[in-house]
């Protein structure tokens, strides 16, 4: 129950809006960190929190790619391979990445730590090859930086970017 | 009504109301600009792009304000860059409009393209094939081929429930919106919404049950396409093989105009059957919706187990019989009979059954009062007669500066049109007042709510200048005043007394005889009305003309079939004994029940009756605005069943031999009977009850995608009757009785209104059965705990000998002391039972 676990992160972000239901968005990612996807309950939590029926939660957590409606690994790493990435090599780089993890795209490892995506634009098309890990971008890469920032991840030693921190904190990257 | 505005369209000059669209300025000229996501009732979105026009302003200097001219004299216009969409632009004084250039027609033959790009073209086997607006559209503006490669297409699910009731077929949606709309704007309840994006857009459902709302039938009229539809319906016929029959709703007091589509069909084996159930426009009472209720129930009508012959009790069996022989029986016995018998009657009857009814009694029994309504619950028919909302009246004029004050009822559960009507008004601007002894649903929309406590709605009714200086204000200085008043938590005769002290306060205010004021009762029923206005009253004659001789009243009625007094009773369309109002038979010689089902009352009778529902014959019913309409068969009539007002002018026929004899059809019972003897209905015939009038938004006919697909009115408005202080100087006030209103100490028992409770029309419909009102005993945590009751404890209600099994829910919303129970069917001492804990081990 985030209501209980996070009662003054939450009414901490109700107090920033003129109405309830405009707090939907960050109370999403609250949920989303607690349970590591919007699972139906995490719907029904915020959607009880902020007095909005769960089918408008459903409707938020389907047109937005960053809410995940499915489990995924402990990383989700999201590789943009649009065009402008693309002509940098990125397709490369995230066939690399599928093969060094051994996972298909929009899987998740058999250990349930990584889950890689494609996804369209992150607005970084300079840095490319470009990945978002868990809201954080990595930029510039090659086969040699992402093997370091896997050992990183495996090793539990990677820096880890709490949403809910951010959203306290005023800034969402 | 606002401004008119002068437009141009298509070389047409027309004048419209400021705020118009310019789509529904056209249809006011009939030039129909093709739509998908515009609906004249909703807001406008501009999602789908089919109404692009061209749109262009008159071109006025600057620095003078003239109008600039062509060089041959003529207007200047500016005529925009692009084309524009029509449905979210308003209309603008001088604006030209051009809806039929290549460039407009190009536009759209574009936009079909982009539709098309994903849609199934599956019309074979489409429910809405036929009457489709996309269907439609294709042929009007769809290429024979397309740019798109067709292994393009998205394939998806066909058959996704959102619920029990209604399908999406996801392939078919052209994602216009307008179901999400309708649920969120006008119902008010927002549990379906749109999930992803582009292509991938589906429409999803998270409520519990899933698309739970009582207007769920209303998206699949008004879906473009056939991307919603009922399972009540899907698949169960095409449009153009039904046959409309123009009726009414027979659930609740308002009177909900519908059409009922039938179909001949050799699975049932060669029988007119019910296909569907879709509303019929009527901006005055339901504009072009009904409730789910409205639209599923209807299968009792077909039940297998209706009544088809005359029944007539031979060595303690009831045997199938001819009509003669007991219709022979029954005038016989009657007649022997003579002051000691008496007459109750149900108010679903139709007005034409209600006046035959009394007919029997005070003329073929030579002046025998004893009749009464069955079941009362509301009273104050006497009431509205005099200042009930005015003739004229339309609660969708009712706005700003106008007040609606809403007591001892919930509307939502028990009319909910209304509910909606009343909704929409405060949006509107109106000043809502909801006072009851517990939440509503309208208390959401209302600018003052108060709970009061149980016994208190005739003291809060008659304080109401005094209570609150704001609620004063919006009370006496609104420009008008409507009031609805119900039963919940009062007994009749603190109906009586609320009807009267609501009487007083709108004389007081002066807010009597002028249309969109006046008072509305509740009713249990689609002809609580109609009992008042025929008068199966012991103490009124037809006309509200009081008699000097009153008959026994319902409970005298009750009493003296117990104790003998009363020995011949004729009952018709009620089921007193399963309502708990009478033990069984008690000292009745002769008993004659006249039911479409063998109740319990029927069971115990003599004689038992099979008679028509409302499907099977046409009728009038009076709804609770006062306004009469007729309804229209849409089945052949079940077994041998008959009209009830043709059984009960052949008993009279019988028991007068042959001076009274029996109508034709219902329509001579009303022109020549009820006109005649029923001063306020002295205008009506079928003839004037079925006339039309142009309403808009224009809805149902060939432009169908305009508003979707209920039907045009072709069958009548009906007509609302004057109350008398229309005509009559204001009449000094209401004498209000003299109550004691005290509970006694303890918990307070209070039935509350579910639209879908367990009853005998309900339990046909298994499509509704999931969505039951469960039999719930609500509780405040306060008073739970002291009696020892947990949530979700099983209990049972023991009423009278009976027991009803119930389940506890401690909620929030329950003010402490009262004990809401809600999912019972009415029953009397419902509110006096004793709930007793039922012992049972926990399983999971």
């Amino acid at each position: 129950m985030i209501k209980k676990s996070y009662a003054t992160e939450i009414e901490d972000i109700l107090s920033r809006y003129p109405t309830k239901r405009s707090a939907v968005l960050p109370l999403m990612h609250l949920a989303q960190q607690e349970y590591g996807y919007m699972s139906d309950e995490a719907k029904r939590e915020v959607a009880e929190i902020l007095d909005l029926d769960p089918t408008h939660i459903l409707s938020i957590a389907g047109f937005y790619t960053l809410y995940y409606e499915e489990p995924v690994g402990r990383y989700v790493l999201e590789v943009c391979n649009d065009l402008a990435c693309a002509l940098r090599g990125a397709d490369d780089f995230l066939d690399m990445v599928l093969g060094k993890l051994d996972v298909d795209l929009h899987g998740t490892t058999d250990d349930g730590l990584f889950t890689v995506k494609n996804v369209m634009c992150i607005g970084a098309c300079d840095r490319a090859p470009v990945l978002q890990c868990n809201l954080k971008f990595h930029e510039h890469l090659d086969e040699a930086k992402f093997d370091a920032l896997v050992d990183q991840w495996r090793s539990d030693s990677a820096e880890q970017t709490s949403i809910v921190d951010q959203i306290i904190a005023g800034r969402t990257e | 009504m606002s401004d008119l505005v002068s437009i141009n369209v298509d070389g047409v000059d027309i004048e419209v109301p400021a705020g118009t669209t310019v789509v529904d300025a056209a249809m006011r000229a009939d030039i129909q600009i093709p739509v998908f996501c515009h609906h004249p009732k909703l807001e406008p979105v501009g999602m789908c792009r089919m109404c692009l026009v061209r749109i262009g302003m008159p071109v006025r200097d600057r620095a003078t304000g003239e109008l600039l001219k062509e060089p041959d004299g003529s207007v200047q216009y500016n005529w925009g860059r692009t084309l524009q969409t029509g449905c979210t632009v308003r209309v603008a004084p001088g604006m030209h409009v051009v809806t039929n250039s290549a460039e407009a027609k190009d536009a759209r033959d574009d936009i079909i393209e982009f539709l098309l790009t994903s849609h199934p073209l599956d019309c074979p086997i489409c429910d809405k094939g036929g009457e489709c607006p996309l269907q439609n559209l294709t042929m009007a503006h769809g290429g024979g081929t397309s740019r798109f490669n067709f292994n393009d297409k998205l394939t998806n699910d066909k058959s996704v429930p959102l619920g029990e009731l209604i399908y999406l077929d996801r392939e078919r949606c052209i994602q216009c919106a307008r179901c999400t709309r309708f649920q969120s704007e006008i119902a008010d309840d927002p549990v379906i919404a749109f999930h992803n994006r582009g292509r991938h857009l589906e429409i999803v459902t998270m409520s519990d049950p899933g698309f739970d709302s009582y207007w769920s039938g209303n998206t699949t009229d008004i879906c473009p396409v056939g991307a919603l539809t009922t399972a009540d319906f899907r698949f169960g016929a095409r449009p153009w093989e039904l046959t409309p029959a123009a009726t009414l709703s027979p659930h609740d007091a308002a009177g909900e105009n519908i059409t009922v589509s039938t179909r001949r069909e050799a699975k049932s084996g060669g029988r007119v059957v019910v296909k569907r159930i879709m509303p019929r426009q009527n901006e005055w009472v339901n504009e072009i919706w009904i409730s789910d209720r409205t639209r599923f129930v209807h299968h009792f009508a077909e039940a297998a187990d209706r009544l088809k012959m005359p029944l007539v009790r031979k060595n303690g069996q009831l045997t199938p019989t001819t009509w003669d022989e007991a219709l022979t029986l029954v005038a016989e016995k009657l007649a022997a009979t003579g002051e000691q018998a008496a007459g109750l009657a149900g108010d679903r009857l139709s007005n034409e059954d209600l006046f035959m009814f009394q007919k029997l009694f005070r003329k073929a029994l030579n002046k025998n009062n004893n009749i009464d309504l069955a079941n009362k619950r509301l009273a104050g028919g006497d009431v509205t007669a005099d200042v009930g909302i005015a003739s004229g009246s339309n609660l969708g004029d009712l706005g700003k500066g106008d007040t609606i004050v809403v007591i001892a009822t919930d509307l939502h559960e028990e009319v909910p049109i209304w509910w909606l009507r009343v909704k929409q008004a405060s949006e509107r601007g109106a000043r809502l007042i909801v006072l009851n002894v517990r939440e509503t649903r309208l208390d959401k929309h209302a600018s003052f709510v108060m709970h009061y406590a149980p016994g208190q709605a005739i003291a809060v009714a008659g304080n109401l200048l005094e209570h609150d200086e704001e609620v004063a204000t919006a009370v006496r200085d609104a420009d008008n005043l409507v009031i609805f008043y119900g039963y919940e938590g009062l007994s009749y005769d603190e109906t009586d007394a609320l009807a009267r002290t609501l009487g007083n306060l709108l004389l007081e205010t002066e807010h009597v005889g002028r249309p969109n004021n006046g008072l509305i009762a509740v009713w249990p029923r689609n002809n609580t009305q109609g009992v008042w206005d025929m008068a199966v009253h012991p103490g009124l004659t037809p006309g509200y003309r009081a008699d000097r001789n009153p008959g026994l009243d319902a409970n005298a009625i009750y009493a003296g079939a117990e104790s003998g007094d009363i020995t011949a009773l004729y009952i018709v369309g009620a089921d007193p004994v399963g309502d708990g109002l009478m033990p069984g038979r008690g000292a009745l010689d002769f008993m004659v029940v006249q039911e479409l089902f063998l109740t319990e009352t029927a069971q115990l009778a003599d004689v038992v009756l099979p008679a028509q529902s409302w499907l099977e014959r046409d009728g009038t019913f009076t709804n609770g605005e006062r306004r009469v309409q007729r309804y229209n068969p849409a089945i052949q009539k079940v077994g041998d069943s008959r009209p009830d007002w043709q059984i009960l002018a052949q008993v009279i026929e019988k028991i007068t031999e042959g001076s009274e004899k029996t109508p034709f059809a219902a329509s001579l019972v009303f022109s020549k009977e009820i006109a005649k003897s029923v001063r306020a209905y002295k205008d009506m015939d079928y003839r004037t009850l079925g006339q039309v009038v142009e309403q808009f938004p224009k809805v149902g006919g060939d432009d169908l995608y305009y508003g979707g697909t209920s039907y045009a009115n072709e069958a009548g408005i009906g007509q609302q009757w004057s109350a008398s202080a229309e005509s009559k100087k204001p009449k000094k006030p209401f004498d209000v009785p003299e109550l004691d209103v005290t509970r006694p100490a303890g918990l307070v028992l209070l039935r509350v209104a579910a639209l879908y409770t367990p009853g005998t029309l309900n339990q046909y419909s298994e499509l509704l059965h999931a969505r039951m009102a469960k039999p719930t005993v609500m509780l405040h945590y306060a008073d739970a705990d002291q009696l020892g009751i947990a949530d979700g404890m099983s209990l049972v209600l023991r009423v009278n000998g009976t027991e009803l099994p119930a389940t506890a829910s401690i909620q929030d919303g329950v003010p402490s002391g009262v004990a809401l129970l809600r999912g019972f069917a009415w029953r009397k001492g419902l509110e006096s039972a004793e709930i007793v804990k039922v012992q049972t081990p926990i399983t999971a």
